[in-house]
């Protein structure tokens, strides 16, 4: 028995100097990384607004290899009111474990404006043995009215470049929308690849931020497009990228000195799907921290859609309506006596006939049905032009299967719409150059016109009338967008070259083979 | 139908519109084209407008054409407006009426969330509808002050090829008596019971019934017509020559110099300043430049 009391005494002797060292060893200063910051983001005093939340930031993390319970305590100045609970207790087991917290915090309004403490107590507790520390935050409390006289946006710069400077290259307050190129899409969409946020970048957005107070200042700069009338903010200029909102990419911090100003660049993101015109860009400046925006700044701006789809099919028709034209021109004797006296004069007559059968009629009945049925006159007038014209084609090319006899057609009736009713437009001269073309081309492709021409075929008269109507239809609705500044909706102009186009001319082309062989009989 | 050929031939009278040369017209109206494309500027589009309306004036216009004229230009506008103002695509746009409700079964889908009429739209089409205007009404004044002859000789002044120049002259030549044999066969058809006014599938038999005798007698008549001109030394010889010589006067260069200078310096300046606004071409000697065409193009 006296043995096993000394052997006890000699054990509590040795291990009571281990746990002792053990103790010893715990440096909490240096075992542990604890940080608060009030607001968030400001590692020295900070700057709150009465009456505004703010967003405290408190971290723990370990460098002790071994278990750790902590329990921390938030204290907040009186008055402050604690959105969230007090005490937080958590257990950190491993070295380099870390545990925080975004702790908001609410300002009243009637907070007399000075500088207050805020902090945070940890009791560490390492093997049974407690450690204390504490962690304070400086802020200094300030009314909205002195805030906001002391910062203000002294500069916007729209667009700018990375760096948030004007480019002179581009005009000021002036977005240009650009167009995904559809060949980068179809890749996407082929890959299943979402679009990168780097691809849908526009340009950047240069915000000069000034201090003009006594204390550094961090403050949070983003902005919103608005819709210059209702005031919502349009989507389409802050689109979701990589299924997170924009607002994640759309900001910039700013930490302002005494008496400073500084410049932040923010990139602006457009979608395809953005709408030109007038838009109002709010930028907002927010303390660090803090949901109170202090500093707002508006700034009109205009968005110019550069759709280069109708541009390029503009540019491309007026192309070939001039290279038609001068190639008519410079072969003109060889075009011309490739035809007899007879032919010249039974286009021309054909060209009559049309003029007087459809133009005449169709310059008021067209403009008064667009004045009714607005943009659904197609329906109506399309009966007459469509089927008139693809009829009187038809059938002089059945008795004239020639190359070229559409083409000399389209050109009397310019010329002579030209004289009897001025309509020397750019729209008539391209849409009919190029439909002459496409015509020309198809009908001599098919068949129907050339060598051994074969011009009896109803379907296929048909079908060639009506895609190449189809195909000018829609290179005229690219010139009225282009170059007479007009809109038009997809579906309507779907819509409009599928009916007017291709079912109304596919109707008069199939019945204008019998009128040309009822006129063949005549000649013959 | 009368009504309809004195509303389509020219006015012929002794006015400074009227002795300008139909070549320097034609130039001018191309010149004309080219600005009215290129401008954007709804003060300066109204005032190129009522540049072509003094025109009228000047050219001293019987009141049945300043009629038509109205007309057609009250349609034309509208029909802009009307269809601007359902499809303007632009923001800020207010919705002041629902055509079709984007829950609308059916159609709401098929016009891709519906149709509505904007107040924007309206503006929009009204601004727009000018260039249109400006390009009719002086296409309008050049056929209603210069006689078609001289308008084909013109035509053939400016390198038009003399066959297509004799085709568009067959063409206006026949054309009263085309519109005379349409309106005998209309009424023809109708003493033997015909409805040219009946839709659908009536339309196609009555313009087969009309088209028919017409273009027989158009075929007929074709013959006839070669063999004259044939006899007549059409295409006989390369060169020919012409009773009419068309000459410039000092008030045509000038107004034609005026005209082209205008036109070219404005596309010129608009193209420059298009390619600024793109990200194509900038140079800050330019800047001048692109202050005037944002300022007054």
């Amino acid at each position: 028995m006296k043995n096993i009391a000394l052997l006890f005494l000699v054990l509590v002797l040795a291990l009571e100097p281990a746990a002792a060292q053990a103790q010893e060893d715990f440096e909490p200063e240096e075992m542990t990384a604890f940080i608060i910051q009030a607001p968030h983001g400001v590692v020295e005093n900070g700057l709150a607004a009465g009456d505004s939340n703010l967003s405290a930031y408190v971290f723990f993390e370990t460098y002790h290899n071994g278990n750790m319970n902590v329990t921390m305590e938030i204290d907040v100045p009186e008055g402050f009111v604690l959105q969230d609970t007090s005490l937080h207790s958590f257990s950190l087991q491993t070295e380099y474990e870390d545990w925080y917290r975004l702790i908001d915090i609410y300002i009243p309004e009637e907070t007399p404006p000075g500088a207050y403490n805020i902090s945070a107590s940890a009791i560490v507790d390492v093997n049974g043995s407690k450690h204390s520390i504490v962690r304070k935050a400086q802020i200094r409390v300030a009314s909205k009215e002195e805030i906001a006289n002391e910062i203000s946006v002294s500069g916007l710069v729209i667009p700018s470049d990375e760096d948030g400077y004007g480019d002179p290259r581009r005009p000021s307050n002036t977005l240009v929308i650009r167009e995904t190129s559809p060949a980068l899409k179809k890749l996407l969409k082929a890959t299943e690849l979402q679009i990168d946020r780097e691809e849908l970048i526009s340009t950047y957005i240069g915000v000069e931020v000034s201090n003009k107070g006594k204390s550094t200042v961090s403050v949070i700069v983003t902005y919103d497009i608005l819709d210059i009338k209702t005031g919502e903010t349009v989507k389409a200029y802050k689109p979701d990228l990589m299924g997170m909102s924009a607002d994640a990419f759309c900001n910039a911090a700013l930490k302002l000195p005494p008496g400073s100003s500084s410049l932040a660049s923010i990139p602006l993101y457009i979608s395809d799907n953005a709408m030109g015109g007038d838009y109002l860009l709010r930028v907002n400046v927010k303390l660090t921290g803090s949901d109170w925006t202090a500093v707002k700044h508006d700034q009109k701006i205009t968005s110019i859609s550069r759709k280069w789809g109708p541009i390029t099919i503009t540019f491309v028709s007026i192309l070939i309506g001039l290279a038609a034209v001068s190639l008519f021109f410079s072969r003109s004797k060889e075009i011309m006596d490739r035809f007899k006296t007879r032919n010249l004069v039974l286009i021309s007559l054909f060209g009559t006939v049309s003029f007087a059968a459809i133009n005449l009629p169709m310059t008021i009945l067209w403009e008064l049905s667009h004045a009714i049925f607005g943009p659904f006159s197609f329906l109506f007038t399309g009966l007459f032009h469509e089927i008139l014209l693809y009829m009187l084609i038809a059938s002089l090319v059945v008795l004239i299967p020639k190359p070229g006899v559409v083409s000399l057609f389209m050109l009397v009736r310019f010329l002579l719409g030209g004289f009897i009713t001025g309509s020397f437009t750019p729209i008539t001269f391209i849409t009919l150059s190029l439909n002459a073309v496409i015509l020309e081309l198809m009908m001599y492709t098919a068949g129907i016109s050339g060598k051994n021409p074969d011009p009896e075929n109803r379907f296929r008269m048909g079908f060639v009338c009506g895609i190449a109507e189809m195909v000018s239809g829609y290179a005229g609705f690219s010139v009225w967008m282009v170059l007479y500044r007009l809109f038009y909706s997809e579906w309507y102009i779907i819509a409009n070259i599928l009916i007017s186009g291709f079912l109304y001319t596919f109707i008069g082309a199939w019945f204008g083979i019998s009128l040309g062989n009822r006129l063949k009989k005549v000649a013959e | 139908m009368i009504g309809a050929r004195t509303i389509a031939e020219a006015t012929i009278r002794d006015t400074i519109i009227h002795r300008i040369d139909p070549r320097a017209k034609i130039l001018i109206l191309i010149s004309t084209v080219f600005v009215a494309v290129a401008l954007d500027n709804p003060r300066t589009m109204f005032l190129l407008f009522l540049i072509v309306l003094s025109g009228f004036a000047l050219a001293k216009m019987p009141a049945i054409k300043l009629k038509t004229l109205a007309i057609l230009l009250i349609l034309l506008i509208w029909g802009t407006i009307y269809s601007q103002a359902l499809f303007y695509s632009q923001l800020p746009r207010t919705v002041i009426f629902t055509i079709i409700s984007p829950d609308f079964p059916v159609l709401g889908w098929l016009t891709n969330g519906g149709l509505f009429v904007y107040e924007e739209g309206l503006r929009h089409g009204a601004i727009q509808g000018l260039r249109s205007a400006s390009i009719l009404s002086l296409g309008l004044l050049m056929c209603w002050t210069t006689d078609s002859r001289d308008m084909l000789n013109g035509l053939v002044g400016l390198r038009v090829p003399y066959s297509v120049a004799f085709m568009v002259v067959t063409a206006v030549r026949f054309l009263p008596i085309i519109i005379t044999e349409v309106t005998t066969v209309i009424t023809v058809q109708r003493l033997r019971g015909f409805n040219p006014k009946k839709f659908g599938s009536g339309i196609i038999r009555t313009t087969l019934n009309i088209l028919t005798p017409t273009l027989s007698n158009c075929v007929r008549r074709t013959g006839t017509l070669a063999v004259s001109v044939q006899s007549r030394a059409f295409r006989a010889n390369t060169e020919r020559t012409y009773l009419k010589k068309l000459k410039f006067s000092e008030f045509d260069k000038a107004v034609l110099t005026i005209c082209i200078f205008a036109a070219v310096s404005i596309v010129v300046i608009k193209l420059l300043y298009n390619m600024y606004t793109s990200g194509i071409y900038y140079t800050s000697g330019l800047r001048p430049v692109y202050a005037i065409a944002r300022g007054y193009l």
